[in-house]
Parts: structure tokens; C-alpha cells; sequence
């Protein structure tokens, strides 16, 4: 074995791990505002929305990620024209956002909704009522579930590897084709994810002090 | 949409259903068993096997498991020519080690769920060993165990689908294969989504007659 392979290709290492950052940054934000969007129609007063939300989030949890991928990227993104990044994005984020959905879902509802009725005494709007009590309370019972998911999406990234995105594993695949060096190459890029992965995890504390109560 | 065209297809995406099936089922066999050690290691008074069992958990949770498959199919055999799989048992063999870290986990809650105070009980009582354990321990663990080890078996269901990517003709394989033949993605796809939705329903099922089954009687 010999490992100066890897430091070598410390190059194409860097510039695929960006790739996949982007693909988590990215379909993070928008699986987030997806999950939220759901997650507020799973708890509308509308018997439609409240519908549309259970069975969105029944179908897309159903399913393989790979198979929400293969639809963003063969048909969606096929028949719109979108390169294997745009539809990637797509995938990860309407796959993750089901997921989102019930874990915002699972904060708002650990509000003891006794405080409504507090804060219209005071005089709140339900909107301010949902934005300065509800919101700042439930994401404190969110960060764990929510971080842990997050780790979940940026290994998910790694899917974007079969719509030939050349992310982290993908390119560290070709990599090792390319250098009869399987062992070296793929342990480097398993280092990577367990680098980006750990310090996820450890950001949960950070989260939890940000958002503690303050007294 | 074209309905006729899907009924055509079907089959041939049926076709590797029992590839898909017999992944989840083999993965599922041998990562209870690994997760079971797991569980027991976690649990163990020697430190350093409560460490292996934790820093596998670390080491196979902070990876995809694409990556783990790459790692089964091209690295294992530069370690040991033994380690040379065919797509298929690497496959197996990448499923089964990634569902034991989680199935541990989901063991473990359930044995520690379970005074083991319980055991002086049932002595004092009368009943043996052997019997406590199947009559008053296991029922309880059982109980715990199930919720989140169907979760994860849920998972590993729609997981083997990335055994396409070691060229495993399981589902998602055949389908991609119908898609580049024929030029059409949309009804290839409903087809396969359908079909994968119909195996986690079931399961669904399956976790929620478990879970009567095991209900406390009262």
C-alpha cells in the first residue's frame, strides 16, 4: 500500500468534497423551507392542506431517495432541460423535506398550545403568536432530531455519484479505477465524510447553548 | 400517460423483485445477528469492547453507505483475495454491516429497558432461568426492540436500491435499463415507486401486527 496517492490527488479530493458541501448546503435550505411549509399545512385548519401534507410526506418516505432522484433527473429534469446538479438538488431536498416535515412537526406540537390562549389575552396575532412563542420553543425540541437528519442528507449526497455528479464518492470511485488504488483512495475519502459527519454531531451542543433558555 | 405501456413493463421490472427481496431479507438475517454481538459488546464490562462496538457504530454511521458498497466491492478484495464477492453478496455484505450499527442501537434500548431485578422475582417465585427469561424478560424487550427495529428494516428495504450502483439487478436496476431502452422515464419510474411504496406499506403492516402482537394484556 502507499498512501502518497492521496496526497497527490489532494487536489481532486478538495474540489469534490466542494461539490457535495454545495449539493448539502443547498438542498438543506431548501428541504428546510419545504419541511417548515409542510409542516404548517399538516396543522392548517384546511382539511386539503392537512391532506395534501400526510401524503406527501407517506409517499416521499416510502420511497428510496435514489428512486426521487431518478425522478428529478430521467423525467423532471430531462424534460426541463436541468443539468445532473440542478436536478440533484431537487431530489435530495423534496426526499429530505418529508423528513424535515415531521421533525418540525414534532417541535411545534411539543408547545403546550394553553400558552394561545395566554398570548391572546396579551393581545398576540396567531402570526406573532407562531413567530416570538411557539417557534423560539419548538426548535429547542427540533436540534437533535434535526442535526441528526442533516448528517443523514450530506451522506445522502453521495447519490448524486449515479446521476454522474463527479461529488466526493462519486469522483473518489473514477479515482480509484483510475489509479488501481482502491484501498488508499476510498479510506481517504471515508476520512472525509467521518471528519464532515463528526463535527456535525458536535455542532449539536453549539446549537442547543444558541437556542437554550435564557433566564 | 401511458397505461398499456406500463402494464408492458411491469414484468420486467418484477423481474428483480426477488433480487431485491432476497438482499433486504439476507441483510436482515445477518445484521440482527451482528447487531445482537453489537448490542452485547455495548453492554460488556471490559472497556475496550464496549469501545470496538462504539467506534464501529461512529466508523459505519459516518459514511454512506454508497461509499461502504464501493469500499465491499473494489477495496476488500485488494485486502484478502477471500474478501472477492460477487455483486450481489457484496451487496448483502454492505447492507448487513451498515443495518447492524442502527439494529444495535435498537437491541440495546431493549435490553436495558428490562429490570433485571425481575429475574430474584421470578426466582423467588419458582420459575427457572430459561423460563423468566422467555416468559417475563423477553416479552418486555420485545416490545422495545420492535418499533425502532422495523424502522431500520423499513430503511434497509429502500436502501437496497443502491445495489445498482455495483451492478446488482435488483429493481432500480432494470428500471434505469427499460428507461435508457425505450427513452421514457416517467411511467418506468411510477411503476418501480409503486412497487417500492407497496413493500414499505407492508411493512408498515408487519410492524404494526408485531406491535399487537406484544401489546401489554391487561
Amino acid at each position: 500500500m502507499s498512501w502518497d496517492v492521496v496526497w497527490r490527488s489532494r487536489a481532486i479530493f478538495w474540489e469534490a468534497t466542494w461539490i457535495s458541501v454545495q449539493l448539502f448546503v443547498i438542498s438543506l435550505v431548501l428541504a428546510t423551507a419545504l419541511g417548515l411549509i409542510l409542516a404548517l399545512m399538516r396543522m392548517s385548519r384546511h382539511r386539503a392542506l392537512r391532506w395534501f401534507s400526510a401524503a406527501y410526506v407517506w409517499i416521499f418516505r416510502g420511497l428510496p431517495a435514489l428512486v426521487i432522484l431518478f425522478f428529478a433527473f430521467f423525467w423532471l429534469g430531462n424534460s426541463l432541460g436541468w443539468s445532473p446538479f440542478q436536478s440533484a438538488i431537487l431530489g435530495l431536498a423534496a426526499s429530505s423535506g418529508a423528513y424535515k416535515a415531521e421533525i418540525i412537526r414534532a417541535g411545534l406540537l411539543a408547545v403546550d398550545p394553553g400558552q394561545y390562549e395566554a398570548s391572546e389575552a396579551l393581545g398576540f396575532s396567531r402570526a406573532h403568536y407562531m413567530r416570538r412563542i411557539v417557534i423560539p420553543q419548538g426548535i429547542r425540541v427540533m436540534i437533535p432530531n434535526y442535526v441528526s437528519n442533516s448528517t443523514l442528507l450530506f451522506k445522502s449526497t453521495s447519490l448524486a455519484a449515479v446521476i454522474g455528479l463527479t461529488e466526493l464518492t462519486g469522483r473518489s470511485r473514477q479515482l480509484a479505477n483510475s489509479t488501481f488504488q482502491p484501498i488508499e483512495i476510498l479510506t481517504a475519502a471515508g476520512v472525509i465524510y467521518l471528519v464532515v459527519t463528526s463535527l456535525m454531531t458536535l455542532s449539536q451542543g453549539w446549537f442547543e447553548r444558541r437556542f437554550a433558555v435564557k433566564v | 400517460m401511458d397505461f398499456a405501456y406500463i402494464a408492458d413493463i411491469l414484468p420486467d421490472i418484477l423481474e428483480g423483485l426477488g433480487t431485491t427481496v432476497s438482499l433486504f431479507l439476507w441483510s436482515m438475517v445477518i445484521s440482527t445477528v451482528l447487531g445482537l454481538v453489537l448490542a452485547l459488546l455495548r453492554l460488556s464490562p471490559l472497556a475496550p469492547l464496549r469501545w470496538f462496538a462504539g467506534f464501529y457504530a461512529w466508523l459505519v454511521r459516518g459514511v454512506p453507505l454508497l461509499l461502504i458498497m464501493f469500499y465491499v466491492f473494489f477495496a476488500f478484495p485488494e485486502l484478502g483475495r477471500s474478501l472477492l464477492f460477487s455483486p450481489f453478496w457484496a451487496a448483502v455484505v454492505s447492507l448487513s454491516l451498515w443495518t447492524a450499527s442502527y439494529q444495535a442501537e435498537a437491541i440495546r434500548s431493549g435490553i436495558l429497558a428490562v429490570d433485571l431485578g425481575q429475574f430474584e422475582a421470578a426466582e423467588v417465585l419458582g420459575m427457572s432461568r430459561a423460563h423468566a427469561m422467555r416468559r417475563i424478560v423477553l416479552p418486555q424487550s420485545v416490545r422495545i426492540i420492535v418499533p425502532p427495529f422495523m424502522g431500520n428494516a423499513i430503511n434497509t428495504m429502500k436502501q437496497t436500491s443502491l445495489a445498482t450502483v455495483i451492478t446488482v439487478p435488483e429493481m432500480a436496476l432494470l428500471t434505469t435499463r427499460i428507461i435508457s431502452r425505450d427513452f421514457k422515464a416517467l411511467e418506468p419510474l411510477l411503476a418501480l415507486a409503486l412497487i417500492y411504496l407497496a413493500l414499505t406499506t407492508l411493512l408498515v403492516f408487519a410492524q404494526q401486527g408485531l406491535e399487537r402482537a406484544f401489546r401489554l394484556k391487561v
